[in-house]
């Protein structure tokens, strides 16, 4: 049953094909995959939890469905190689980095889905008109802004722009992804202000109308139950026979409510692809060799469940403590938090929570991250080496219970959001391990908005088990949790009004490296500021991190061109793939 | 013009009712805690001036009477306002509304078919073993729980793969021919109609079979048979005409079921229809969306009472005497 281990799923070994090519074809600057040709037509039918896209504008997405359809029409400058996570053009047709200068040169020739030229104009009105005015989303904008300002951009030419920013800054590079829009279809609704903006593109906006740039354009959009897209005819990406991409007709997004119903869908043989979670990967494994489908192990995601620590020694508002000062004595000794990691179970957890489909996690950046430290390796669980800690942070046990140097019994509360089954198992399993150390856990699963709120506002808290999703490209977008200053600084929030006050020294070695890290240019010099964070995190444990899921994913085998990575997934390159008939 | 009068009188009586409804649902969700932000306020990504722009947008910064004299205001002008994703709360009923009259209209039709006729014969032939078998069959319909036997149903459709597993349309729906069309949302239909369709035709026979009894055994029935009529005219003319009077009042609430009464049914089944849509706003506490679906729900009770009292006066000669 422990896939991870054992890896009976292998990470599936495909050649990759070579990185796509730039290819001038009659004047125009095509992206030329390098992948195998395939056929054209057919369609693949995906399905997606929850209500639909709430939103066709990409610069107004705020959940994960309204992103990915909008990723599907709207591509941006630049992009992330699948496989290595590095910066690579996309809309652009090179880039060059001086210093805090950035050169984009565009690809000449190419255009929107309606037939209009795609230019340097449509990227200064993204930028000006939307991104740095703040309309829709402004992630982007928050993150582009160094020391309060935000970049300068030119235009050198009709296919040529420059961006300055105020000083070198790492992370400004990707945030080049942000889509790209129409100048002409998009202005008439910016220019009437924010709320015009936001309910533009809804989902019941007329697909006629609607114009892209990627691989595919909405055909029709049906409330509560699909979501249709169909290929591009202007795309600029083509096959190494010339011949423009994608392959697909059709790609289809069947709106599901639930996970039971997505699995029956797949089951009916109504859509081509699921995720597969615990029990069903086994069950999944042994039908597969009569069954249409294959299985590819993508390895572990951006998430992270993780056990996160009270470390504040603050009152609140009206003078009282936020944790009490008997208990801020152990949780603010290091030594309590080391021995509480040697004496968790993960494997056990991973084996009876997971169902094997999950990986031990140790460090703050998730397992795929192009930016994790290899060399710390984590532990097996230890008792022992638990009560060892204990004994040396003054702590001793008395028939089987726990008192601090100052004879106090050990006792105190675990938080976790109720209905999340996942997180209420993994919390009975660590009161269990911490219940050998002696101590004594109330575990308290509660409604999800008031740990939320005890979390982000009250900080009225003991323990909580919780999970974020983090980037595996830009540690720079954990800064909110890992600043002192932060909002969701956890295991040390403050109020704004006590942003100095108790800081621990690597609490401002966090600050220094979140500062530095984002003006280090270079891949490597960067690699060596967040391993440092990441040691920082394992040594001092105010978040002690749990494990990883693993994703595993079935697929019709009718579909040709699958290249899985850890990092992008299954199905990041609709454009290339294609359906052998032959294989049915 | 006395009817007139009556339906007017009626209408002004709802208006304290529309208001003692939408203040406790308005105060109830208001006040439970749940917070229609708290995604974005565990999103590393989301910046605090972000989080302020949608506190503000969504009015939570104000106390709550002025967000609900905010809602009624508006409400009484027409307009539902917006929903949490800034889509409008009309464009979103609007969408859902026919499918749900499409399956709920099914349904009710169908019962009402087969379910007075059968509920006449078993109070006709009370305790043969017609009845009996219908009896325990009612018993059965009425015990199972419609998401049980939902469930049940999809099952048996990913079994045999006769059925489509839930939703409305095929996804290749928009090529077809309109025969097609018509052939293929029939096919979606079959089993949520099926399950909301065993569930009320129990509760209905056996309405209708009491009424039936109750009747059959009056002192005027035994009169009609004593005076030598024939069996038929005795339970269809003087029998059933005084049996169905309960059964317009129910009738009034079935219309009120029209646009909320298969909420669970449609949630399993994936239906695009109100239900699961109001539902799933009760989750993330999408206030002007489950205000509008609350009200447009008091409305129709209100509406089905009344056409049923209109009917009832129009059946019942007592009643028209009274008013």
């Amino acid at each position: 049953m422990y896939w991870a281990s054992k890896q009976e799923i292998t990470a599936n070994s495909v050649n990759y094909p070579a990185e796509n090519k730039n290819v001038v074809l009659n004047g125009i600057d095509y992206l030329q995959s390098q992948a195998p040709i395939g056929k054209f037509g057919g369609e693949l039918v995906i399905s997606t939890i929850g209500e639909g896209p709430k939103t066709f504008n990409p610069c107004n997405t705020k959940d994960s469905t309204s992103a990915t359809m909008a990723e599907m029409m709207y591509d941006g400058l630049l992009s992330t190689d699948a496989r290595t996570g590095m910066v690579v053009p996309q809309l652009a047709k090179s880039f060059e980095i001086n210093g805090n200068e950035y050169l984009i040169t565009l690809r000449k020739g190419i255009r929107w889905s309606d037939g209009k030229p795609i230019t340097a104009d449509d990227v200064i009105y993204t930028y000006k008109d939307i991104v740095f005015k703040g309309l829709g989303n402004t992630a982007t904008r928050d993150a582009m802004m160094i020391k309060g300002e935000l970049p300068q951009l030119e235009k050198i030419d009709e296919y040529t722009v420059k961006f300055s920013t105020p000083a070198p800054f790492a992370p400004f590079l990707r945030q080049l992804s942000y889509p790209i829009v129409p100048k002409h279809y998009f202005e008439p609704y910016s220019k009437k202000g924010e709320s015009v903006f936001n309910s533009f593109l809804t989902p019941n906006t007329s697909p006629a109308e609607i114009v892209s740039s990627g691989a595919f354009c909405l055909k029709k959009y049906v409330a509560a139950q699909r979501v249709v897209f169909e290929r591009n005819p202007n795309y600029y990406k083509i096959n190494l026979d010339n011949k423009q991409l994608p392959y697909l007709d059709k790609v289809v997004y069947l709106i599901v409510g639930d996970t039971n119903n997505e699995i029956l869908k797949f089951e009916a043989k109504e859509t081509d692809m699921i995720s597969l979670r615990g029990s069903n990967v086994a069950r999944y494994k042994l039908k597969e060799p009569k069954s249409d489908y294959k299985i590819y192990n993508l390895g572990a995601d951006t998430g992270t469940l993780f056990l996160v620590i009270n470390l504040s020694n603050r009152k609140n508002q009206e003078g009282k403590w936020n944790v009490s000062p008997t208990k801020q004595s152990w949780f603010r000794n290091k030594n309590f938090r080391t021995a509480i990691d040697w004496a968790i179970d993960r494997n056990s957890m991973i084996n009876n929570v997971a169902q094997g489909v999950a990986k031990p996690l140790f460090t703050a950046e998730s397992l795929n991250s192009i930016y994790l430290n290899k060399n710390i390796k984590g532990h097996s669980v230890d008792l022992s080496k638990a009560k060892l800690c204990l004994n040396e942070g003054g702590f001793s046990l008395k028939n089987g219970n726990l008192y601090d140097s100052s004879g106090n019994r050990v006792e105190f509360d675990l938080y976790t959001n109720a209905g999340a089954l996942e997180r209420e198992s993994v919390g009975v399993m660590i009161k269990e391990d911490l219940e050998k150390l002696g101590m004594k856990v109330n575990f308290k699963p509660i409604e999800f908005n008031t740990l939320v709120n005890k979390l982000s506002n009250t900080n009225d808290w003991d323990m909580a088990i919780m999970g974020l999703t983090g980037s595996p490209l830009e540690p720079h977008d954990g800064k909110n949790v890992w600043l002192s200053t932060g909002p969701l600084h956890l295991f040390n929030q403050r109020g704004q009004n006590s942003l100095n006050n108790g800081v621990f020294d690597w609490e401002n070695e966090l600050d220094e490296i979140f500062e530095d890290g984002a003006l280090k240019l270079t891949y490597e010099e960067r690699k060596l500021v967040y391993d440092r964070y990441q040691e920082i995190i394992y040594e001092q444990k105010p978040i002690i991190y749990l494990y990883s899921p693993i994703r595993i994913v079935a697929l019709r085998q009718k579909f040709k061109n699958i290249y899985p990575t850890p990092l992008s997934g299954l199905v990041y390159n609709l454009d290339e793939i294609y359906i052998d008939r032959e294989s049915e | 013009m006395n009817l007139f009068g009556y339906i007017c009188k009626r209408i002004v009586q709802t208006i304290p009712l529309l208001v003692i409804v939408s203040l406790i649902s308005f105060f109830i969700i208001r006040l439970s805690p749940v917070d229609p932000i708290a995604e974005l306020r565990l999103n590393p990504s989301i910046s605090q001036e972000t989080l302020q722009k949608e506190i503000k947008r969504l009015n939570l910064d104000k106390p709550i009477t002025i967000q609900y004299m905010s809602w009624a205001k508006s409400f009484v002008r027409g307009d539902l306002g917006f929903t949490t994703e800034g889509e409008k709360v009309s464009v979103k009923l609007k969408e859902r509304i026919l499918n749900t009259l499409l399956l709920t209209s099914v349904v009710i039709f169908m019962t009402w078919i087969v379910g007075i006729p059968l509920g006449i014969m078993s109070a006709y032939k009370k305790e043969s073993s017609f009845d009996r078998i219908l009896t325990i069959l009612a018993s059965i319909g009425m015990a199972v729980p419609s998401f049980f036997l939902a469930i049940l149903m999809l099952i048996f459709a990913v079994k045999t793969g006769w059925f489509p597993v839930g939703g409305l349309t095929s996804y290749n729906f928009d090529d077809m021919s309109f025969f097609a069309k018509v052939f293929d949302i029939s096919k979606h239909l079959v089993l949520p109609v099926i399950v909301l369709f065993t569930i009320s035709l129990s509760g209905l026979q056996r309405q209708m079979r009491a009424n039936m009894l109750e009747v059959l055994d009056s002192d005027y029935i035994k009169y009609a048979r004593a005076k030598g009529l024939s069996e038929f005219k005795v339970v269809l003319k003087h029998a059933l005409r005084n049996a169905v009077n309960p059964m317009i009042t129910l009738m009034g609430f079935e219309f009120a079921g029209l646009l909320s009464g298969a909420a669970l049914t449609e949630y399993v089944f994936q239906y695009p229809g109100l239900g699961r849509l109001i539902l799933e706003a009760v989750m993330r506490s999408d206030i002007n969306l489950v205000m509008a679906s609350l009200m447009m729900g008091t409305i129709m009770l209100v509406v089905g009472n009344l056409l049923a009292d209109i009917l009832l006066m129009i059946t019942d000669p007592r009643l028209r005497g009274k008013s």
